[in-house]
Parts: structure tokens; C-alpha cells; sequence
């Protein structure tokens, strides 16, 4: 394969993967705090504010009133904004162009009518009363093209560049939004300033945002909790949401690509397989510890193998 | 017999000056349409509407799409295409392929030999200014032999039918010739929408083209390769034809690259993988012969690879079509084709030409200035429609100046009558009804290391806009699906 | 007695920005032909980068560079051995009766053969008011012109660095009447092809150890087809028939097949070039 498309495949993954994120985040924020428990979580000003966090914008200004409709338009429709939902699903497309000859008809066909959906979604319905359905297509029309992309292509090369694409971004992302949820559960702490049932709220949409509220409460039978939400969402292999699964899934799919049984010390393999490592020994106890600095150090890590990557695959 | 109980032809107009690829002209339905006609009077135009809708949606889904650019926006749209298709009967098609094949090999012995010994110019067959005067005869490309001997291993050869009903050459296209992935498209579509008339009639494949191209290319591999590497090259995706490139590619199973993917290192052209350079054997190359080299060719172009040339003289790549088959692409050169099909492989041309009056030949000069309302004049040097006079469409005054001009430099114009394209019932979306649109017919050839082949089909181009007889997409033209039928047997 | 040159050709460019990939293509190394012999090619560049041999569009031998680190600037070094064979050009017989010779010239057969020599090209097209310049007299030989043209050429401009460039046109150099080698070889060129006679644009070094007109780089003449004799060297920019002093590297339709550096660089920003010849000469040791 060729390493630009190669190059291209892989953000293709990223992208789809990014914008089914936002998409969620997005409208599991927004509907939850509607009826939050704490009065301080129901306010418009603090789930906007989560939102531009989450998306990489922090707003610094405390005193800064966001306006709803125009934040909104921002994250999902507006496409001179890098880390829109449009965005990220014109580079999808884009990359996925540059690649038509290797992916199927099926995912091209899915993704363009993706595209289609998103770019004629009425701007003005989107922010007056669009917001739930057109982020709820953007979440199933990701899982299709996810369908699409294990089923109708060859589980080689190509469909492992993209899978490792997916996995990155889903790690990163995942992260991020334990980070945006963290970040609220002390800012609304600060106002009511015990951990109560609050926290337990932000914890469980924490978990909606990720799609793993129903694996969790299966999972541990009781309601969130700090520790047991970060043991979930960081380190259970089995949650398919989880840091951990998408390192194991990086793993796999990095030994299509190399399939030397000692993986050299500078090449992409053996970091993948050393963050993993890593990770995969860790006590949640541990991370609880210095939250910040362990998401801190994970971006970071998921940073370098992105670079190793792109060292030693996409270059051209 | 077939009657007009056909609703969705209730309020077709014929003009009985033209030649109607469907009704004779007695009005009646041509026997290869019969079958046809029957199955589509069936539907009610609200039916054919529909169905119609869905085919574009199918188009517009697959991406099958050209960027229109506006004050805000890009919108994409996809080429018109008609539900309609254009069928060509057995006999007919034999006579349509055996001459795109003649015209090839002639065309190919041609670029050969002026090439090489130039004998034909020599013998004052072709006159030399005509490859002097042409950017494509490339210094180059003197005394070099490619790979099994072919230069326009792939061409696409734009056919007409009179009013005669005679098929005639317009142009034979050997540079880039595009278009084929849209025939195969088309044929797609037509499927989706109307898979039912497929079982009444036997019409050829048309997806065995890239097939045949791989076949074709893998031929002509450089000496000393087993399995050759075959890439297709683009110009990259934001080309008009990037859909063709990536089909192509696709359909192949090779490996569609950008100029930025390749580079020559001691005479071989490798690709960059990500596991590293992979040797690169056959370029289908879609982009310009002078782009595809800065060392060689246009420095400032950027979507070649440097030393890609010195690669190819060397025998360690095969390019197709080869660099410098430009020159016989040509206007002034096609006039030429009867002379040249005699030339080399002593035949008279199986497909007419159109015919051609040089001003330069005392005897044509005559007759053309004494006919020239019934003749288009054009300048031998210009392209693009520039300077062409269409004769009956001219006032008195502008006639006088016209025949001043050829009068004062003869050897510079060239005239030929005009020609009338056969009409095909074209659904009209503004009325809802079916019209006569002029079509033609662009049929795609290919020729290898003892391999030729002509794709069963073809593109049909409509000129949608009512007695326009333009039918490139650029100027709004749509098309059709192309059936050349299996057998004699049954009507379709 | 033959001779025994050293070439040794200087050029080192200069990059505003850091350049990461690049390919160069040198056309300088001395041509094997009846006259001279090539010895040893030496070639070094500051990159360490190897060098490749290939073959041009039309023959030539090529030294191909394509650096993969990074660098700004590059500074490259070749040095020839050549042994040139003593040259006397005027060493045949011609055609008796001149006007043999033009009805070689107006055959389709050599027109023909030699068409891309015949054609007018960017750098030797005539402006129009100037294609009466030079006619030739259909009285003396071919040969006889081409000298009196030669003749000409070197009287009509005169010798200045500085003045053209490698875009300047005909139209300015015979207004100007200043020039380089490159000037003189292309007014040669265009007006011999004017009076169909194929010529071809010659680049190679000229020793100049005997006054001769040329600036340390590389020189340039022509070479024109005679009827009954072939292709014939002569030197505008001097005056004389190309002999012992010249080494020919290439030739082409005009300066643009045969210029000596070609670079492709993937980096955007400006770049400088300098580059310079030395051609030294001692009697063969037989």
C-alpha cells in the first residue's frame, strides 16, 4: 500500500471516529443536564462550557456568557472550525477520496451519503431543535460505517491502518472526555462542595458519553463512583470503550503491519506495546492518585505513537 | 407492429429531416428497439420520473460527481444520464469495431514510423509541417522503441451517424481519451433501475474493460519481468477525471498513484509503500505527456517524476499511452487517416472520414469556394472551435470575407461538409416527455503486444439542449447506456 | 599530436529554506566521439550524496543526485580528463557545384531526417521584421555561407557578460547587439535554419588559453549540417571553426536541451546558483 494513502486511510479512521465522539458528547451533555440533580450542573453557561472543553477549546474567561445557538453551530455545523462534526466528516470524506481505489464501493457509498446527510442538515433546525437527531444519525451513521469497514473489507493492511486510526482517536477521545467529566465534577464540587449524589451524575453521563453507562451498571451492579468509573472506562478489557481495548486493538492490528516477532526498540510496534504494557499493569488506586497527571502522560503517549507512525509508515 | 399506444411516447415530435436512431422513417420502431419499446411503453411517465430520480440518486450516492462552484458554496452534481439506452445491433457494431480497430493500428504504425525512418513523410504522403508545427512530436522520442512496439495502447474514437445513416469519424482521441468508467456506470444504474428489461434482452458486459486493460498493459511489460507492477498515475483527486482514475485503478486491483509516490533511482521507478520502495513496471499514465517529467519535459510541473523519462528510455518502465502519441491526436492529422490507413496496411477505411477538402489543392480550393454554404471551414492550426466558419449559417457579406481569407492563404484552411448527428429520444426533464437529441458515440480500443480488443459499448453522448449539437459534458451534455446486442435473434 | 585536457566544473546553490528532497541533473560530462575520448569523470558534491549515471531525453550522458537530508546549501565538483584528437575542420572535400548542395538542403528526404534541427524554438525564433537578416548567396557553397555567416554573427554582437540572461530573446539580443556565447550561437542558429540548414546548438568548454571569447563557464556553439560533408562545428562568439579547443558535452535545438544543471526541489522559497569552469590543457605524454 501506498504510504500517503496509507496516511490518508488512517485519518479517514480518526475523523469518523472523532466526529461520532462530539457528536455524543455533545447531545448526552446537553439532554442530561436538563434534569440534572444539582442545580449548579443543570446550567446552561456550565454544560456549554464542558462542551468547548471537550473539544479541545476551554473557554478561560469566567465571566464570558456563551451563546447557545452560536456554540452549537460552532461544534457541529460551522465549517471554517477545525474540530466541528462538518469538519471532521469533509476530511473523512476527503481522505476516503484519495483512497477510492482501495476501500470498498459499500464504505465509499456510506460515507458519501454521510457527508451528504451532514452538509444538507438544516443549520437553523440544527440549533433550535435539531440537536438531539442529527447528533443521534451522525452516532448510528458511525456505526455503520464502521459495519461497513469490517465488512466489506479485506482484513489486511488497509483495513488494519484504519482500524489503528479508529483506536487512536477512540483512546484519545475516551481520555478527553474523562478529563471534561473530571474537570466538571470539580468545578461543581466547588460550588456545592461535598461529593454527593452531583458527582455520581456527572459520572454516569461521563459513561453515556461513552457508551458504556449499561456495560458498566451489568458490570459492577451499583451506581458510579470515581474509582470504579475510572476502573471501567481506563482498564476492564472487556468494555469495548475502554483505554485498555483500544491498546489491545492498536496491538493487533500494529502486528498486521510488522510482523517481526521482536519488533525493534524504535519502531512503532514495540511502543505500542510498551504503553500497553504499561497500562495493563496499572491499579486504578494509582491513577485516582494524580488523575491529571496520568491523562496527561496517556495523550502523551498516544501522541508518540501517532508520530512513530507516521515515521515509519506514512512516509513519502 | 408496434402502435402509439406507447404512453410514454404519446407526444414525441419527429423531425423528419433527421436521422432518429429509433423510428424509421416511416415513424415505425426499428426492429433492434422493438422489444424495448414495448417493455418501456409499459411504464406511465410518473413511473419512468421515478425510476429516473432513483438512477441519479445511485449516481450521487457512488460519488459519480463534478464540483460546480459558486459565490459560497461547491455543490456537486452528477452527470446527466438518460434511462433511455442506445442500442446498436450485431452487424452494425462488427462494422463499428473492426474499423476502431483498423483505425489503431494505423494510427499506431503511423506514430511509429514518424518516429523512425519518417517514411511517409518522405514519400509525400503526410506533409511534414503538420508534425513540425505540433508540440506533441517529440524530439524525444526519436528513433525509440516502446515496449512491444505500441504507442496508443489505449484510444477512444468519437463516431457519428449521419443523416445518410452512414457512421463517420470525428475524431480519434489517443491522448487521455476519458469516459469509460462513466459507460460502466451508466450500465450499473440502468440495472438498479430497470433490471427487467435485462431478462428480454441479450446485450454485451461492458465491465470486462479493465479486465482487458490489465491484460493489455501487462503486455508491454519491460524485458526481464515476470509479473509486472502495473500503477495507474493521476494528477491527484481534485482532477475532473478522478473518478475514472480510482475506478480504473480499482477495477484492476493496481495501485493508483500521484506523481509525489514515485521515484527513479538508477533508471527504475519504485513507489513509496509503507513498506518501503516497491518496483513500479507498467504507468497507465492519466496525466499529460509534459507534465510527466520536470527533468525532461515542463520544469515547473509538479505532478510528475523527475528522471521518469530516463526510466522509460532505458526499457525498465512501460508508459501508456506512450509520450508523444499526442501528435497523431490531431485535427490536421486526422484529415490524413484514409491516406494513412492505405498507407500501411494497404485497406480502405472500414469508417468513413469525414470528408476533408484541402484549400491547398487547386482542384478542392475550387469546389470549396463554389460550395461554401454547404461546408464548415476551419483553420488547420487552431484548436478549440476557434476560426471555424459554419457555411450555412453565415451572411452574404460574412461569405465574401471568408472566401477573401481562403482565397489569400489557401494552405491554411481546410473544409468539409456539414455534418448532421442522428437523433435519439432523450427524456426532457422541464416537459416531462421524451425529445430528439442529437447523439454520438465515443467506443474505446485497446491495443497490446498481440492483443486488440473493443469495449462491446461505449458512451453515448447527448446533447441535451434542443438542435445543439455538442455533446461534451462540459457543455452540458448528458448520456446514455450503450447495448450492443449478442445476436440477430429477437429484437430487443 | 593529441591533447590532454582537465575539465573541472564548479556549482554550488544556495536555498533560502531548508530543502528536504530534491534532484539534480548535471549535463556536463565531456561526450565520447571521434575527436575526443573521455577519460575519467570525478564528482564530488558536499552532501557525500552517490551519484547515478543515466542518459537523457536525446542521448546524453546524465550524473542524476538525489540527496535525503536536509540542507540549505550544496556545493558540487566535477573534473574530466579528455584527450582531444588535433582537429583540422576544414579537412574535406567539397561539393563542386554549390548548387548540389541546396538540392540537398530542399529534399524532403534530409528535411525529413533532420527536422528537429530545422525547427524554430523559443530561443532561436527570428522576430518578424528580422527574417531578411541574413540570406544566404545561392552562388557560393553551403559551406561558404555558413563561414560568412559565422563571420557575421561575430561582427554584428559583441562579447559582454552580464547584459543577458537565460530568458532573454533574439529580438533583444539583436537589438542590443550585446551577448554571450549562448546569444551568439542562437542568432547562428536561427538565422542558418532560416536558410534551411539543420544546426544543431552545441554546449560543451572551450579552452580558452588562446584568447578566445568565453566567460568560465560553459561555452556554447553550434554544428550544421553540409551537404556531402555532415555535421560541421562552427563558433560565432569567436570566429572560427570548432577545433582542438572545444569539448563538446551535448547537443540539442537550443540552449533549453542542453542546460547544464536541472533541479527539481520540493521546497518552497528562492534559491541561488553559481557555477564556474576552468579547462586546463598540456601536450599528450605519448
Amino acid at each position: 500500500m501506498l504510504a500517503r494513502v496509507a496516511n490518508n486511510l488512517y485519518w479517514m479512521g480518526r475523523y469518523i471516529e472523532r466526529s461520532e465522539h462530539v457528536a455524543r458528547f455533545m447531545h448526552v451533555n446537553y439532554f442530561s443536564s436538563l434534569d440534572a440533580p444539582n442545580e449548579h450542573s443543570q446550567k446552561r453557561q456550565f454544560v456549554l462550557r464542558s462542551m468547548r472543553f471537550m473539544v479541545g477549546d476551554p473557554v478561560s474567561d469566567p465571566n464570558e456568557v456563551l451563546d447557545e445557538e452560536q456554540l452549537l453551530y460552532n461544534l457541529g455545523m460551522n465549517p471554517d472550525i477545525p474540530y466541528s462534526i462538518i469538519s471532521n466528516v469533509q476530511w473523512a470524506r476527503e481522505n476516503a477520496n484519495s483512497a477510492r481505489d482501495l476501500i470498498s464501493t459499500e464504505l465509499y457509498e456510506a460515507i458519501n451519503k454521510f457527508y451528504h446527510f451532514v452538509l444538507n442538515y438544516d443549520v437553523d433546525l440544527f440549533v433550535k431543535r435539531g440537536l438531539y437527531d442529527f447528533c443521534v444519525n451522525i452516532t448510528e451513521m458511525t456505526t455503520i460505517l464502521r459495519g461497513k469497514i469490517r465488512g466489506t473489507l479485506l482484513h489486511d493492511e488497509v483495513y488494519a491502518i484504519i482500524m489503528m486510526g479508529m483506536n487512536l482517536e477512540r483512546a484519545t477521545q475516551i481520555i478527553r472526555i474523562i478529563y471534561t467529566k473530571y474537570n466538571d465534577v470539580l468545578l461543581a464540587r466547588g460550588v456545592t462542595g461535598t461529593e454527593d449524589a452531583g458527582q455520581s451524575f456527572e459520572w454516569v453521563t461521563l459513561l453515556k458519553c461513552a457508551e458504556s453507562y449499561d456495560m458498566m451498571r451489568r458490570f459492577y451492579k451499583k451506581a458510579p463512583n470515581t474509582s470504579s468509573t475510572l476502573e471501567f472506562l481506563i482498564l476492564n478489557p472487556d468494555c469495548p470503550r475502554s483505554v485498555i481495548n483500544s491498546l489491545n486493538q492498536i496491538t493487533k492490528h500494529i502486528n498486521v503491519l510488522d510482523q517481526s516477532k521482536n519488533p525493534k526498540k524504535d519502531s512503532t510496534a514495540f511502543l505500542v506495546e510498551k504503553v500497553r504494557a504499561d497500562l495493563k499493569f496499572k491499579y486504578v488506586e494509582e491513577i485516582h492518585e494524580d488523575i491529571r497527571n496520568f491523562i496527561e502522560t496517556k495523550l502523551n503517549d498516544l501522541v508518540n505513537i501517532a508520530q512513530k507512525m507516521e515515521k515509519e509508515y506514512f512516509n513519502y | 407492429m408496434i402502435t402509439t399506444n406507447n404512453q410514454i411516447f404519446a407526444s414525441y415530435q419527429k423531425d423528419p429531416t433527421l436521422f432518429d436512431e429509433v423510428f424509421d422513417a416511416q415513424g415505425e420502431v426499428r426492429e433492434v428497439y422493438e422489444k424495448l419499446f414495448e417493455l418501456y411503453g409499459n411504464h406511465t411517465i410518473s413511473n419512468y420520473v421515478q425510476l429516473n430520480n432513483k438512477a441519479k440518486a445511485s449516481f450521487f450516492n457512488q460519488g459519480i460527481t463534478f464540483q460546480v462552484y459558486g459565490e459560497h458554496e461547491t455543490k456537486e452534481k452528477i452527470f446527466p444520464f438518460d434511462l433511455f439506452p442506445r442500442i446498436i445491433g450485431p452487424a452494425e457494431w462488427d462494422h463499428i469495431e473492426k474499423g476502431a480497430i483498423q483505425r489503431s493500428r494505423a494510427l499506431n504504425l503511423f506514430l511509429w514510423d514518424i518516429y523512425h525512418e519518417k517514411k511517409i513523410i518522405k514519400d509525400g504522403i503526410v506533409p511534414l509541417e503538420l508534425l513540425s508545427s505540433s508540440a506533441n512530436y517529440l524530439h524525444q522520442m526519436f528513433d525509440l522503441d516502446p515496449p512491444g512496439g505500441i504507442y496508443n495502447h489505449i484510444s477512444g474514437t468519437d463516431i457519428i451517424k449521419h443523416a445518410d445513416g452512414q457512421y463517420y469519424v470525428l475524431e480519434d482521441n489517443i491522448r487521455c481519451p476519458s469516459g469509460v468508467s462513466y459507460v460502466v456506470c451508466n450500465r450499473t444504474a440502468l440495472k438498479r433501475a430497470l433490471f427487467g428489461v435485462f431478462n428480454h434482452c441479450q446485450a454485451h458486459t461492458v465491465t470486462n474493460y479493465a479486465e482487458n486493460l490489465l491484460e493489455i498493459l501487462e503486455s508491454v511489460k519491460p524485458q526481464g519481468v515476470d509479473i509486472p507492477n502495473v500503477v495507474v498515475i493521476t494528477p491527484g483527486m481534485y482532477n475532473s477525471a478522478y473518478y475514472e482514475h480510482s475506478y480504473l485503478a480499482k477495477a484492476m486491483g493496481v495501485e493508483l498513484v500521484e506523481g509525489r509516490d514515485l521515484f527513479v533511482e538508477n533508471d527504475f521507478v519504485y513507489m513509496k509503500t509503507i513498506k518501503g520502495p516497491e518496483r513500479v513496471d507498467v504507468i497507465y499514465r492519466r496525466v499529460d505527456d509534459l507534465f510527466i517529467d520536470p527533468l525532461e519535459f515542463r520544469p515547473d510541473s509538479a505532478l510528475g517524476v523527475p528522471g521518469l523519462f530516463a526510466a522509460y528510455r532505458k526499457g525498465n518502465v512501460c508508459l501508456a499511452n506512450a509520450p508523444g502519441t499526442g501528435v497523431a491526436d490531431d485535427k490536421a492529422v486526422y484529415t490524413y487517416m484514409p491516406e494513412i490507413i492505405k498507407y500501411y496496411l494497404d485497406e480502405s477505411p472500414i469508417l468513413k472520414n469525414v470528408h476533408t477538402y484541402h484549400c491547398n489543392r487547386p482542384e478542392e480550393l475550387r469546389y470549396v469556394l463554389e460550395h461554401i454554404t454547404e461546408l464548415v471551414v476551419k483553420p488547420v492550426d487552431e484548436s478549440g472551435g476557434y476560426g471555424i466558419s459554419i457555411g450555412n449559417r453565415l451572411s452574404k457579406a460574412e461569405i465574401a470575407a471568408v472566401k477573401e481569407q481562403i482565397k489569400k492563404e489557401p494552405r491554411k484552411y481546410i473544409a468539409q461538409p456539414i455534418m448532421s448527428l442522428s437523433v435519439h429520444p432523450t427524456y426532457i426533464d422541464e416537459s416531462e416527455s421524451f425529445e430528439q437529441r442529437h447523439v454520438d458515440l465515443r467506443t474505446f480500443t485497446l491495443l497490446g503486444k498481440d492483443k486488440e480488443f473493443v469495449l462491446k459499448g461505449g458512451l453515448s453522448r447527448v446533447a441535451l439542449k434542443k438542435g445543439n449539437l455538442v455533446v461534451n459534458s462540459s457543455q452540458g451534455g448528458g448520456s446514455k447506456d450503450t447495448w450492443v446486442l449478442k445476436n440477430d435473434q429477437g429484437p430487443c | 599530436m593529441p591533447l590532454d585536457y582537465v575539465v573541472t566544473y564548479r556549482a554550488e546553490n544556495h536555498y533560502d529554506t531548508l530543502v528536504n528532497r530534491a534532484v539534480w541533473q548535471f549535463l556536463i560530462i565531456p561526450e565520447d566521439n571521434d575527436s575526443q575520448e573521455l577519460v575519467s569523470v570525478d564528482f564530488e558534491n558536499s552532501l557525500g550524496v552517490p551519484v547515478q549515471h543515466s542518459v537523457n531525453g536525446l542521448g546524453f550522458t546524465t550524473l542524476q543526485l538525489h540527496p535525503n537530508v536536509p540542507f540549505s546549501d550544496v556545493r558540487f565538483r566535477a573534473t574530466f580528463k579528455v584527450m582531444k584528437q588535433e582537429v583540422n575542420p576544414f579537412d574535406f572535400i567539397p561539393l563542386e557545384d554549390p548548387s548540389g548542395g541546396y538540392r540537398q538542403i530542399e529534399s524532403l528526404e534530409l528535411k525529413a531526417q533532420f527536422e528537429p534541427f530545422l525547427r524554430v524554438t523559443p530561443y532561436t525564433r527570428l522576430p518578424d521584421d528580422r527574417q531578411e537578416l541574413y540570406i544566404f548567396d545561392r552562388e557560393i557553397s553551403v559551406f561558404d555561407n555558413l563561414l560568412a555567416l559565422n563571420q557575421w554573427v561575430y561582427r554584428h554582437l559583441f562579447f559582454q557578460s552580464g547584459i543577458t540572461h537565460i530568458d532573454t530573446t533574439l529580438k533583444e539580443v539583436i537589438e542590443s547587439r550585446q551577448g554571450v556565447c549562448q546569444d551568439f550561437t542562437h542568432l547562428f542558429c536561427g538565422l542558418a535554419r532560416r536558410n534551411q540548414i539543420p544546426v544543431r546548438y552545441v554546449s560543451g568548454y572551450l579552452h580558452q588559453g588562446n584568447g578566445y571569447f568565453g566567460d568560465s563557464q560553459m561555452h556554447a556553439w553550434a554544428e550544421a549540417y553540409v551537404p556531402g560533408v555532415g555535421w560541421i562545428g562552427f563558433d560565432p562568439t569567436n570566429d572560427i571553426l570548432a577545433g582542438s579547443n572545444h569539448i563538446k558535452v551535448a547537443h540539442g535545438k537550443d540552449y533549453g536541451d542542453c542546460s547544464p544543471l536541472k533541479g527539481v526541489i520540493f521546497a518552497p522559497g528562492n534559491n541561488r546558483t553559481s557555477h564556474s569552469v576552468e579547462v586546463t590543457a598540456q601536450q599528450a605524454q605519448q
